[in-house]
């Protein structure tokens, strides 16, 4: 990957992706206008945003389900605007969706380990996932559908980092969760960061968000209405106030 | 005066006991919130309650009469309306017929077969009124599946509301939400008339102790302490086993 | 005793013979959950080339090692262009495509082959008998059966211990989320469909020194090998493996014991097994509600436009019959009776999502009683049709009771019991219906002095009908019951939780489509005078699903139209050319591709889409 040294924007940093310029239609619905971001190795980036507000479209077309009218989105400095989802995934993206995505009538270590990638060399393997997720351990043999919602949450999360990426897609990881576990992840992604994964997070509970993210950028009506780190964030009232009312 | 009651509710798939004899009152116009880590039981005993799921044992009293056995659309003719924690709506329809639908089944005439459903102006204005109840911006003809998830998460709310109930159970009314949401659904939740009672699931802190009246904390399958928030906050167990470090 | 021991011995050769038919449709529908009507025509084509291919090596083996290849090659071709694109838009339209396939095949076969039945002879080594006991069986058939516990052995290996299975399994849940996860579906599907496709060829090998080679052999193994899958669980192979067995015996001995019912025992077999277990011996059951059906927008109101073309058309029917000669008068007036029992089924397919095999039950039903109750107590055919109407509801609200208790495959696997129940009546019970022979009214009926044997009133007669059915149906479906019909449709469970006693309603809905449907029988019985067993087949139902899907689930007018062009293209196609099969086929094919939803659908989607552009 030579080249792909980071720009102005990220000194020093492998800019793992980065989303150009990019206009997300539903039909006719504009959804996305104008989104640019990147995201750097051992970065958290976070997405702020209203419900509605184009935070699960841009993942969406992160990773390759829904296609932007303009725009380029790019993996380690390769364009990967016209690779389809599995292609984007094998290169080493892990995605977790808002609803989960649980395959209902797998068991959960079929769920687990169906697209595992990487296991042998990598460093998530099923005993360091249940060490992390005891819960899952305790019902190996459940099918998807009988697990908890937080425990497919977990599951979720889990089958990502199964797939041992080096850049993570979370869509609201935090939703479901009980106080306790969710100190856990916060914990879990701190260390994935530290060992260099980037993440691109979308996150409505802004302590989580603030605890986490490198970078904030907040999303009003597809588009970017503000960017900041945590420390800038959360001293900045107005935009909390106007823009993610808290 | 109790609402609902159920007493030592027992449910277990396999060897896997998801309610162990639970006992639980939920007093009139009580804001009643149970928390417990995730996959103690909390959906559970809301489905045995809601009638999607059948005890094994015990017994669930509604007012005075026992419900254990009936089905869902009893449960919901008689007073109990609830959401799911995952959205469980009509994609495929429009906001409003979704609403319609709900309210229809409640106050309408669903055997009618004759009148034309779009002419019932009653029930539209209802859903109508629902609608910005639960505030749903935009276009009330959208189908649903091109809603954003915490758009179809206040519509859950929207049809449970439609069933005018007595006694009314969220399953994590605010996941999904932005904290923008969460505020005006807490501002819902608090204007809602005192005649109704509630009975929540919810993970978020702040939600919690905001809402509540009285707290149950569930702890794999069992209650592990219940009463008002001050006492729960304080409860050295409670911040063991589920708040953690918190606050 | 020993006639028993031979009766079980020879159900395990039929069930296994049954396992080799139905292992591939248990990676292809069991698995992928795609309903491919096509597979029993592979089957029959892997027969019809190894007969190629023996006549030009003189090696079974030959034959049966390389004629699952060109087979396969078809299968896949098939999978790619056409079948791929309607893996999400539900189970009806892979029906349509498919079945459309079935045509183009056999008319393939017919025109390759001819219409005689071949031998293919079993390889010399397997010539023999070989005695068991103290009776003597033919040792092909004991190869067949070590050689179906081969397949089931390999197919094992083959998805329990590469994951495969978990994998099309995941692509089938969600094939979105797999894809995110670095799955090629689209790859692994074909893959699994090529397989599945390259079984059924070996079986029909297989099968061919013991059945024969024949055209119509395919729509022969279709139906057992469909309850064989249902009955042992989708995506179970143990299940596939067991069905086999247990419909194979209880064919076997069905035969043996009683033979009255022996047409009708696997279908009970399955009834009992659905009604206790709806997902099979060894399905899972998911607590998921059921794939989408394709969404079809409530209907719209009718606007001053539609109501001005409306009366245009209705115009149009009243001037047709006095400007044309009986021939086409009559044809029409088949059509009508054929849009009304369309329409029936719509009610329940395309707006209560009840996907039913069996409705030509309740059309049979009808017609049977207005022609028996004539020709044995002299009834007046009116009073025979208001008998009918009621007979057929009566028979819908039984049946239905019991199958509204399932949903979605089970459903339309139940349905299709009841209704071969209702054929084995209708074959067996010769003095009150004339057996295959079917019956006939000795004189036609009059209305008010008119006779019927006069083709103009009985068309008005047929129109009259049509209209009332088509504004009482177009009145349900926009009332509110239309809607909870619509809601069950979308998501049975939330209607249940919002307080619908959802079966009722169901009941309620598979009611008034049979009523509707025993109406157009009797009116059929008035107009044809006869009536055979034929008219409640399964095959029959199925004519009347794909006028249905032609014209467009879930929009009334649609299956009007689908009846039209499904009946026209049946009656002309084959007087003007020999390979009217192939034509049917391709009409069906283009259909599903070029108008999904039907062709109604398809222009009702237009409208609105067109509709909503013109204010933004
Ligand atoms: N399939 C679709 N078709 C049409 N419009 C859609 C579709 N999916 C989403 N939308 C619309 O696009 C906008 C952005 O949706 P998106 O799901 O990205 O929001 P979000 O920020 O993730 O919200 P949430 O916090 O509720 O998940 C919303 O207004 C939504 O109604
Ligand atoms: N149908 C089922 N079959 C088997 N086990 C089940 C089934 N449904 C739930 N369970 C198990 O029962 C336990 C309780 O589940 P439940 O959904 O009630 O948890 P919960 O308290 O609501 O958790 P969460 O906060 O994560 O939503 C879980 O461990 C789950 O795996
Ligand atoms: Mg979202
Ligand atoms: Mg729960």
């Amino acid at each position: 990957m030579a080249g792909a040294r980071a720009g102005p924007k990220l000194p020093g940093r492998l800019r793992m992706l980065e989303l150009d310029g990019i206009h997300t239609y539903y039909g006719d619905s504009h959804v996305l206008r104008g989104v640019s971001l990147s995201v750097g190795a051992g970065e958290v980036v976070c997405l702020l945003g209203r419900n509605g507000a184009g935070k699960t479209t841009t993942i969406l077309t992160a990773m390759g389900y829904v296609k932007p009218r303009t725009g380029r989105i790019a993996y380690r400095a390769r364009n990967i605007t016209a690779l389809r989802p599995f292609e984007i995934a094998r290169l080493g993206v892990g995605y977790v969706p808002q609803e989960r995505g649980i395959f209902p009538s797998l068991t959960v270590v079929e769920n687990l380990t169906v697209f595992a990638r990487g296991t042998r060399r990598g460093r998530w393997t099923l005993p360091r996932i249940f060490a992390l997720f005891p819960v899952l351990e305790a019902r190996v043999g459940h099918l998807g559908f009988q697990l908890s919602g937080g425990e497919q949450q977990m599951l979720s999360i889990a089958r990502a980092l199964m797939l041992n990426p080096t850049l993570l897609l979370l869509d609201e990881p935090s939703e479901g969760l009980a106080p306790m576990i969710l100190q856990q992840i916060v914990t879990a992604i701190k260390s994935l960061r530290n060992e260099g994964l980037a993440i691109l997070l979308v996150e409505q509970n802004l302590r989580t968000a603030l605890a986490l993210g490198d970078r904030h950028h907040v999303l009003n009506k597809g588009e970017i209405c503000y960017t900041g780190s945590s420390a800038e964030l959360g001293g900045n009232d107005t935009v909390l106030r106007d823009y993610l009312s808290v | 005066m109790s609402v609902l009651r159920t007493e030592s509710l027992y449910c277990a798939f396999g060897s896997l006991v998801v309610t162990k004899d639970v006992t639980l009152t939920v007093i009139k116009g009580e804001r009643h919130v149970i928390i417990g880590p995730n996959g103690a039981g909390k959906t559970s005993l809301l489905n045995q309650i809601g009638g999607q799921l059948h005890a094994g044992r015990g017994r669930i009293l509604l007012g005075g009469t026992d419900i254990t056995q009936w089905p869902p659309n009893r449960i919901a003719q008689s007073g109990i309306a609830r959401t799911f924690q995952r959205n469980n709506l009509f994609p495929n329809l429009t906001v409003l017929e979704n609403l319609c639908l709900a309210v229809e089944a409640r106050r309408g005439r669903p055997w009618d077969f004759f009148s034309l459903a779009d002419h019932r102006h009653a029930v539209i204005r209802r859903a109508e009124a629902l609608l910005a109840q639960v505030h749903i911006a935009g276009d009330a003809s959208r189908p649903v599946h091109n809603l954003s998830y915490g758009e179809q998460r206040q519509l859950e709310i929207g049809l449970a509301l439609a069933g005018e109930p007595t006694l009314l159970l969220l399953d994590e009314p605010t996941s999904g939400m932005s904290p923008a949401e969460t505020k005006s659904m807490i501002a819902l939740i608090a204007s809602l008339p005192r005649t109704l009672s509630i009975l929540m699931i919810e993970h978020d802190m702040n939600v919690v102790f905001t809402v509540a009246d009285r707290i149950t904390v569930f702890y794999y399958g069992e209650v592990l302490a219940s009463g008002p928030p001050a006492e729960i906050r304080n409860d050295r167990r409670v911040r063991e086993i589920y708040l953690g470090m918190e606050d | 005793m020993e006639f028993f021991l031979e009766q079980i011995l020879n159900g395990l050769v039929y069930g296994v013979l049954l396992f080799l038919t139905a292992a591939g449709l248990s990676l292809i529908f069991g698995l992928m959950n795609v309903v491919s009507l096509a597979h029993g025509s592979f089957f029959m084509m892997g027969g019809y080339v190894a007969y190629s291919l023996y006549r030009l090596t003189g090696s079974f083996w030959a034959a049966l090692l390389l004629a699952p290849v060109p087979i396969v090659a078809a299968g896949v071709a098939m999978e790619v262009i056409f079948l791929r694109p309607l893996y999400r838009r539900g189970h009806l339209d892979q029906v349509l495509l498919t079945f459309g396939f079935t045509f183009i095949f056999l008319d393939a076969v017919q025109t390759i082959w001819g219409r005689d039945v071949l031998a293919l002879p079993p390889p010399a080594v397997f010539d023999g008998v070989v005695a068991l006991g103290t009776g003597v069986f033919s040792s092909y058939r004991l190869f067949l059966i070590g050689f179906g516990l081969a397949i089931a052995l390999l197919l094992w290996l083959f998805l329990d211990r590469s994951q495969l299975g978990a994998r099309v399994r995941a692509g089938v849940d969600d094939a979105a989320m797999a894809g995110g996860l670095g799955c090629n579906i689209s790859a692994l599907f074909t893959a699994i469909f090529g397989a599945g496709v390259a079984l059924a060829a070996l079986g029909g090998v297989a099968a061919g020194p013991i059945f024969g080679i024949y055209p119509g052999e395919d729509a022969e193994i279709l139906i057992p090998a469909f309850i064989v899958i249902v009955v042992g669980g989708m995506g179970s192979l143990r299940g596939a493996f067991v069905g086999s067995l247990l419909i194979g015996e209880a064919d076997t001995f069905g035969n043996a014991y009683m033979p009255q019912l022996a047409l009708f025992l696997i279908y009970l077999v399955m009834a009992i097994v659905l009604l206790v277990r709806p997902q099979g011996l060894f399905g899972i059951k998911h607590g998921l509600a059921a794939s989408p059906s394709g969404s079809t927008p409530a209907a719209p109101l009718p606007s001053r436009r539609a109501l001005a073309i409306g009366l245009i058309g209705v115009a149009a029917l009243v001037i047709y019959p006095l400007l044309v000669a009986d021939y086409q008068r009559s044809l029409v007036t088949e059509l009508l009776i054929f849009a009304i029992v369309a329409m029936s089924l719509d009610l329940l397919l395309g707006f209560t999502g009840l996907m039913s095999l069996g409705h030509a039950a309740f059309f049979g039903l009808g017609a049977y009683v207005v022609i028996v109750l004539g020709t044995f107590f002299d009834f007046n055919a009116w009073f025979g049709v208001a008998l009918g109407i009621g007979a057929a509801a009566l028979a819908a609200l039984v049946i239905g009771y019991f199958c509204v208790r399932a949903s979605g495959i089970p459903f339309l696997m139940l349905t299709l019991a009841f209704s071969q129940l209702v054929y084995s009546v209708a074959l067996k019970w010769r003095d009150v219906t004339g057996g295959s022979d079917g019956i006939g009214l000795a004189v036609k009926p009059s209305l008010f002095g008119f006779t019927l044997s006069n083709s103009l009133t009985m068309y008005f007669v047929a129109l009259f009908f049509f209209v009332l059915c088509f504004l009482g149906l177009r009145r349900l479906v926009s009332s509110p019951l239309g809607r909870v019909f619509i809601g069950i449709r979308e998501n049975e469970a939330r209607m249940l939780a919002i307080g619908y006693a959802t079966r009722r309603y169901k009941l309620a809905s598979f009611t008034i489509g049979g009523a509707v449907a025993g109406l157009a029988g009797g009116l059929y019985a008035v107009f044809n005078g006869f009536i055979s067993p034929d008219a409640v087949y399964w095959s029959a139902s199925g004519d009347i699903l794909i006028m249905v899907m032609l014209g467009g689930a879930g929009t009334l007018l649609g299956p009007v139209f689908g009846a039209a062009a499904f009946l026209l293209m049946k009656n002309l196609v084959s007087t003007y050319s020999e390979h009217w099969l192939a034509i049917i086929g391709v009409v069906f094919v283009a259909c599903v591709l070029f108008f999904p939803g039907g062709f109604w659908g398809t222009l009702r989607q237009v409208r609105i889409m067109t509709r909503e552009k013109v204010p933004a």
